[in-house]
């Protein structure tokens, strides 16, 4: 059935207003103004740039744990240190190993978890005020909008379509139906964060990939409020060792904000062999190990959320342009896996984009004959310096810990080439291995106090979705699931999604899988993770997903 | 201290939880040694008059007016502020029905006065007056206390407190006084029509006094017309946690919880549902919260006024029959 | 038709509560449109597309508030009216509804609409109240319009599935009753439009109102569980029977 879809056009249409695309936004709102104030022609406006943002309101669907490097943030704005809601800079870096009943902080600190000069934030906050910057420079940001398809144009892309509005969870029209837009823009930019869903399609299409596949983890986080005294604002702690076992890769986090806060994780990367490992109830697990338990005691569960994050680093880089288009942030593959920062990296990366689209804008040259100059930026700015050195480092972890450590130290002395570079590496997905029969696991229950099941976890991540509207988690051959998945694997979706939106439930004399889409939090692990790649995540309806307030 | 309590009939039948306004005052006349007035409007409606002078109040007035015949605002806020004035009243009491939000507020007003509406519970602190409502959907409780002189308005929620505590009056009956007011058909500026009765499209849950929830402990949608017909016995409004709504086995206008509806009932009756916080948070605000699940540590029995662990197929016929046989 | 919605900006429904005396803390929470407001706001948007004229979007509170009012113009209001007051919360409903007639008075309108009452402090008594005050007639729960050469035929909801027809005149106020009709979604191209529409910014000062509270909220608390949960005993049977009479006599809701 054909819509009738209302068209709008803009110069600059940016998908995502996370760290990069309001980076983008800025940085070109800011270009574009002193451009004009010069008398320069032709007279451009900032008006013309669009914002997208799927959430309730900007941060909403901001997660990380997070500690800042400012260096793009002092490009972006140079008075951020007064301006900035910065929570605290980091006063210690610690590095701690924990085994199940101690633990045992590293006495010099290794460099990629020395964090002085950094800072302890809540992205959602930064977000939040970025924001504020952006609509102040002029530029409109549309919250409740998702992109929900791509327009194609030869080689490249012409815009988006956002998503419709008004449906009912059968596919019929409600009262209130909106079909989306039609939104052109000269140039499209796609700053989903990880796993982003146009990205994911606009790569598959164009063959962007790079020689190395996308590699994911998985970020689970809580907000405590807890007991005064119990840590001091700007201590940082990075822990390895229980309860991950030394054949994963992941650890945890502390960091300590003022006001009696603490945010606490587990990453871990999303390419394990037990297809029924529970990333959410490892997490759980280790908030039981003394030293978090007793920094908790007394305290208060404040927020929950999960997010990927991508891990594959320089080789996993798709090609961020093409003809009309730019990627930028982490669906660029922008994040430093070994000191896990990204926010950095996704603000230059959306700065170099802002100065590359305003050549485009200037010349009327929006092809990859201009935007080709984004990469070389990218190229020869400290994004590359950075993942350069880094460039072998997770691919080294892929037969665990104690591989990893010696690929790393050669990596160290050999400016990150170390004995095989490049590093090659598979997708995830494809590392587990299959049950055999083997008996399901006993679910986490929680006690309510310290630990908590998914489902009271959800709760806390003020996740809502309009609930009536088709499911946007789209499984492409549900007959698998019930079947082979369930023979073959266990159906890990079960136990990889930390919202418990996949449930397998019995039907007749088998299993069905019933999909609880309104508990999402946006992670996209189900895309990254279904050991069949039959999972879509798709956009749903503007609005709906979690609501990361102080994350 | 003079406390009126305005009671409210339609065509001659009461709307009962009047005579919970009128328990109401008891205490209220206790605490600030008042007397209790009862207020009667309408028209033919001595008789109704005569039966409220039976209970314990101190006397009834009796206002009469053919245009007090069918409410309209207009019409009972003129008769009472002359009432009111006229009775000297400090505080002027009324159940909080559909009619009273439509009123109050305005005679009040015309007084140059507040009202504290739709309050839960009453205490008397250190000489004040402290009136309990709920804010923010029954998450949190207030206390308002009146500032300035009177007269003062308020309205008690349906169920705050108990018709049948009433007790008659100590001699027999209280005397019955007619009350003239000044009543002109330009006062008017509303036409009541019709009333008729409709299936209602939408179901309000908030409105609903009683409600019968269920879970998935009911497992399938052929189980769910037995506990409609429990909600039925009760004289409640069917209601369910998301999973039964997800299924399609009730419209989703019928789903309680963060996702659904916030209810603050006189009762709730949980029947197989868990208690995920998901849920409770929709419904912990209910005066009375019966627990019905066979698993005897289900968390929703955590917020319980009442809990039986049992089976629920082996009790809601049990419960419906017992409603049936209270009832009949 | 000139329509003035009434509209109050409040904490989101499912944000977290933190009590501070007898409001809450603000910081760290979102804050969205009342929703039975948005409801009277979509019922003013019908009445505009049916039968002409404007519609205005009232809101009274802090800086905020904008945040609210730019929503309802982005969905359709023509203007809006900023009542900029930082201690709103504080106010009583005599109070609030005192300040907003005085803003409203100054306005040519048909109809002044309401929502049914606020998911914060649910007063209920706004609509009712800016009638007593602007000296208007006025209806509450109404769940439809009927306009026809001036006047008004509307649908008010009675208690128990009953419902009433009454005649009224224009201009009058209305409180709407909320889930009467299905909320529109701003539009991209309404959300643009909304940025170019008048917001006028007013204060109490610049009114010239000055009100005295009729009643103040001592604190506000979470009410605790007095009672410990109660386990039943016996068989099905038996527990139900123990029920009833515990609801009955003890409870006292049926």
């Amino acid at each position: 059935m054909h819509i009738q879809r209302e068209q709008l056009e803009a110069d600059v249409l940016i998908v995502g207003a996370g760290p990069a695309g309001l980076a983008c936004a800025l940085h070109l709102a800011n270009l574009i103004k002193q451009h004009n104030r010069s008398g320069a022609k032709p007279e451009l406006s900032a008006e013309n740039v669009y914002v997208l943002e799927k959430g309730r309101d900007v941060g909403a669907h901001q997660l990380s744990g997070a500690i800042l490097n400012p260096k793009a943030l002092r490009e972006l704005v140079p008075d951020f240190e007064t301006s900035a809601p910065l929570d605290t800079p980091v006063t210690d870096s610690a590095a701690l190993i924990f085994t199940e009943k101690s633990s045992y902080r590293i006495p010099i600190t290794p460099p990629p978890f020395n964090n002085g000069g950094n800072y302890v934030i809540s992205l959602n906050r930064l977000v939040k005020w970025m924001g504020g910057l952006v609509e102040a420079a002029g530029v409109n940001i549309f919250k409740e909008f998702a992109g929900a398809e791509l327009i194609y144009e030869g080689n490249g892309i012409a815009g988006v379509i956002t998503e419709d509005k008004g449906v009912d969870k059968n596919g019929k029209r409600k009262d209130n139906y909106t079909p989306g837009y039609e939104l052109r823009a000269k140039i499209t930019v796609l700053a989903e964060g990880p796993r982003g869903s146009l990205a994911k399609k606009l790569i598959g299409k164009q063959n962007l990939q790079n020689i190395n596949p996308q590699t994911y983890g998985i970020g689970i986080k809580e907000l405590w409020e807890v007991q005064p005294a119990k840590i001091s604002p700007g201590y940082v702690a990075h822990t390895l060792g229980w309860p991950i076992s030394t054949k994963m890769y992941g650890g945890g986090w502390i960091y300590a904000l003022r006001e009696q806060r603490v945010s606490i994780g587990l990453v871990i990367a999303l390419e394990y062999q037990d297809p029924r490992f529970d990333p959410h109830a490892a997490f759980q697990t280790w908030k039981t190990h003394p030293f978090v338990r007793n920094l908790l005691e007394g305290g208060k569960l404040v927020r929950y959320g999960a997010k990927s994050l991508p891990y594959g680093g320089w080789y996993s880089t798709p090609r961020i342009y093409v003809d009309g288009g730019l990627i930028v942030g982490d669906s660029g593959s922008f994040l430093d896996s070994q000191r896990l920062k990204g926010i950095h990296l996704a603000m230059k990366s959306g700065i170099l984009a802002a100065e590359t689209i305003f050549e485009a804008l200037k010349t009327g040259d929006t092809s990859v004959k201009t935007l080709k100059l984004y990469k070389q930026k990218i190229d020869n700015s400290y994004i590359k310096d950075e993942l350069w050195k880094v460039r072998n480092f997770h691919q080294g972890f892929h037969a665990g810990l104690l591989d990893g450590f010696f690929h790393s130290a050669m990596q160290q002395i050999t400016g990150g080439s170390g004995l095989i570079d490049p590093m090659r590496t598979h997708p995830g997905y494809q590392a587990y291995n299959q049950i055999h029969g083997r008996p399901a696991p006993e679910r986490l229950k929680g006690d309510g106090k310290l630990t908590f099941d998914r489902l009271t976890d959800v709760y806390h991540s003020g996740t809502r979705h309009e609930e009536d509207q088709p499911c946007h988690l789209k499984v492409l051959e549900p007959s698998i699931c019930g079947t082979r998945c369930a023979e073959e694997y266990g159906n890990p979706c079960q136990y990889f999604c930390p919202a418990a939106v996949y449930e397998m439930v019995k039907e007749n004399a088998g299993l069905k899988l019933k999909i609880n889409a309104a508990n999402c939090v946006h992670c996209k692990t189900c895309d990254i993770a279904d050991p069949y790649q039959i999972i879509d995540w798709t956009v749903p309806e503007g609005g709906g997903g979690p609501n990361y307030e102080g994350m | 201290m003079k406390i009126l309590v305005v009671m409210e009939q339609r065509q001659g039948k009461w709307n009962n939880t009047s005579f919970e306004t009128l328990v109401a005052a008891q205490p209220i006349a206790a605490a600030a040694s008042g007397t209790i007035t009862a207020v009667v409007l309408g028209k033919g409606v001595a008789a109704l008059a005569d039966e409220v002078a039976k209970k314990n109040t101190a006397e009834v007035l009796l206002v009469e007016h053919d245009l007090l015949e069918n409410y309209t605002p207009d019409a009972y806020c003129v008769a009472l502020k002359q009432v009111v004035e006229a009775a000297k009243a400090d505080l002027v009491l009324f159940p909080h029905t559909y009619q009273v939000r439509d009123f109050a507020p305005k005679l009040a007003a015309s007084l140059g006065k507040g009202m504290v509406g739709d309050c839960v519970g009453f205490r008397s602190e250190g000489g004040k007056l402290v009136f309990v409502r709920q804010m923010f959907q029954g998450k949190t409780a207030a206390d308002v206390t009146f500032t300035g002189t009177g007269p003062w308005f308020a309205s008690f929620q349906s169920g705050a407190f108990r018709a049948d505590l009433l007790s008659a009056h100590p001699s027999g009956k209280a005397p019955v006084n007619s009350v003239r007011v000044d009543l002109k058909p330009e006062d008017i500026r509303t036409k009541p029509l019709e009333r008729f009765k409709e299936a209602k499209s939408v179901v309000d849950l908030t409105q609903a006094p009683l409600i019968v929830a269920i879970g998935r402990g009911i497992k399938a949608p052929e189980n769910i017309p037995q506990a409609e017909a429990l909600a039925k016995a009760i004289g409640g409004e069917i209601a369910a946690s998301r999973p039964i709504c997800d299924e399609g086995w009730l419209p989703m206008e019928r789903q309680i919880g963060s996702s659904g509806q916030t209810v603050a009932p006189k009762l709730y009756l949980a029947l197989g549902i868990s208690g995920a916080i998901q849920h409770v948070v929709g419904m912990k605000g209910a005066r009375t919260i019966v627990a019905v699940n066979k698993d005897e540590n289900a968390p929703i029995f955590e917020i319980a006024d009442y809990g039986v662990v049992a089976d629920i197929f082996e009790l809601i016929p049990a419960l419906t029959e017992e409603l049936q046989k209270a009832k009949g | 038709m000139n329509i003035i919605v009434c509209i109050k900006q409040v904490p989101a429904k499912d944000a977290p509560l933190a009590i501070a005396g007898n409001w809450i803390k603000e910081s760290d929470i979102g804050f969205e449109m009342n929703e039975p407001d948005s409801y009277a706001l979509e019922e003013a948007l019908r009445l505009k597309e049916k039968h002409g004229g404007e519609v205005a979007a009232l809101s009274f509170g802090p800086e905020r508030v904008k945040q609210t009012i730019k929503e309802a113009l982005a969905k359709g209001a023509d203007r809006g009216i900023h009542i900029a007051d930082d201690n709103f919360a504080q106010l009583d409903p005599l109070g609030t509804a005192t300040v907003l007639a005085a803003a409203i008075g100054k306005e040519k309108f048909d109809l002044l609409l309401t929502g049914l009452q606020s998911d914060d402090h649910g007063f209920g008594q706004t609509g009712v109240l800016l009638a007593a005050l602007l000296n208007l007639a006025h209806a509450t729960i109404i769940m439809q319009i009927d306009v026809q050469d001036g006047k008004m035929k509307l649908k008010r909801e009675l208690e128990a599935g009953w419902f009433q027809w009454i005649e009224c005149p224009l201009p009058a106020v209305l409180s709407i009753q909320s889930g009467i009709n299905k909320v529109r979604y701003a539009t991209l191209k309404g959300i643009m439009a909304a940025k170019k529409k008048e917001i006028a910014a007013v204060t109490r000062q610049s009114l010239g109102v000055a009100i005295a509270l009729t009643q103040k909220i001592e604190k506000i608390y979470v009410p605790t569980k007095t009672k410990k949960t109660e386990f039943l005993t016996g068989t099905p049977k038996e527990m139900a029977a123990k029920l009833v009479e515990k609801l009955k006599f003890e409870a006292r809701v049926i």
